[in-house]
């Protein structure tokens, strides 16, 4: 990898929320060697609410990996779930040659077109095929317990997901152990957080984050590999346990918990100096 | 809705769910019900995780199937003010000029939005621009 660039998919939770997740990701892809391209005049990723509304939600994705493809990039990095989800199907839906010219009819009105060739990567897939390299950066293995919630939309559906990298149910398990923390597993990490049900039943999703807020209880530390789930279960603790601040732990995203074992300054990587020490 | 033909009713969907294990009811609880008919509702509560259509042994495409099911039913507030904002700014959640300023103070480069009219021209056949 050392030596690449890929484009940078941001999605409006990193743009609007959270910045720290795309600093921390830069950060600890330029130390492998790694830079990033922002997509410019992206628009929305779709998911899961254009779905709902039209099944013309293809063109818009279609319309963000039309402008990888401008690039000149094969390779789209995205950070979360639902981004890397809608963003993947969309490519492979985009085998289709009839939905493939009708998108390029769209998108021709733009000066754009798509082949559908770009692939679409998870971070967690990307740093899942460096742990060797990451193993061997490692200058300050961290004591620290860490529970964790696998980013559902980056693993299914297989079929679509599967052919993206080397992800698998335990990726983020080893990348935590890599660290030298130790992860602390409920057996509830395939649960989703609950955060694309706040758009539709707030009280339940909360309910939902409740579950795993209390899954994390043995743990230091809450760790994210994904926007919503990070909107959840960090953002909006104080409202899925608001009386109950000893459901409340230290929230951590996936690149800063491996740019601290790798010794990068926590202020390159969205955190307070003295973080998580 | 009726019940998909290739559907066993088995009720996979329904065990790991986790709407259903939180105390809800989801799509799948209509899909696999006992009559095998239309018990509506539940198709908006999701949390898009895909475990039921992982568990479906019968390749039902659930996914679609429930997507298709909300474009027949009015959507929930959540669902219809992201919407609304897509249509409006071209994000799901309100992105404006602003977030520059919030990256500027992170070091990050600025962000360009998608240009005004691009996310309706592409959601409404491609005609308008």
């Amino acid at each position: 990898m050392k030596g690449s660039r890929f484009a940078f998919y941001p999605g409006c939770l990193v743009l609007q929320r959270m910045p720290e997740y795309e600093l921390a990701t830069r950060a600890v892809l330029q130390a492998l060697g790694t830079e990033l391209d922002l997509v410019q005049e992206a628009a929305c990723c779709g998911s899961p609410v254009v779905e709902s509304f039209t099944a013309d939600w293809v063109h818009l994705a279609a319309y963000n990996l039309a402008l990888v493809e401008r690039m000149g990039h094969r390779t789209v990095v995205t950070v979360c779930g639902g981004c890397t989800n809608t963003l993947a199907r969309a490519s492979s839906a985009l085998a289709d040659p009839d939905l493939r010219r009708e998108a390029n009819r769209r998108l021709g009105a733009l000066g754009l077109s798509v082949t559908g060739t770009v692939e679409v990567v998870h971070l967690l897939a990307l740093l899942s095929g460096q742990e060797e390299e990451l193993r061997a950066r490692v200058v300050r293995p961290l004591s620290l317990r860490v529970a964790f919630t696998n980013p559902c939309q980056v693993f299914r559906p297989g079929e679509v997901m599967a052919p993206s990298g080397p992800v698998h149910s335990d990726s983020l398990r080893r990348l935590i152990e890599l660290t030298g923390a130790q992860a602390v597993e409920s057996g509830r990490e395939d649960d989703c957080c609950g955060a694309t049900l706040y758009l539709a039943d707030p009280e339940l999703a909360l309910a939902v984050g409740r579950q795993r807020l209390l899954a994390a209880q043995a743990a230091d530390g809450l760790l994210h590999a994904c926007g919503n789930c990070r909107l959840l279960l960090h953002r909006f603790r104080r409202m899925i346990a608001r009386d109950e601040p000893g459901l409340h732990r230290q929230a951590l995203l996936l690149p800063q918990l491996l740019g601290l074992a790798m010794g990068l300054p926590p202020q390159d990587l969205g955190l307070p100096e003295g973080a998580w020490r | 809705m009726r019940r998909p033909e290739a559907c066993l009713g088995c009720g996979l969907c329904v065990d790991v769910c986790p709407v259903e294990r939180a105390g809800g009811r989801a799509f799948v609880s209509s899909l696999a019900g006992d009559e095998g008919e239309a018990q509506t509702g539940g198709a908006w509560s999701c949390t898009s995780c895909w475990q039921c259509q992982e568990a479906c042994p019968a390749g039902v495409d659930i996914h679609t199937l429930m997507m298709e099911q909300r474009r027949r039913e009015p959507a929930p507030e959540g669902y219809r003010r992201a919407f609304e904002s897509v249509l409006r700014c071209g994000y799901a959640l309100t992105v404006g000029p602003e977030v520059n300023g919030i990256r500027a103070a992170r070091g990050l480069e600025p962000f360009e939005l998608v240009p005004p009219g691009h996310v309706r021209m592409l959601l409404e056949k491609g005609d308008s621009l």
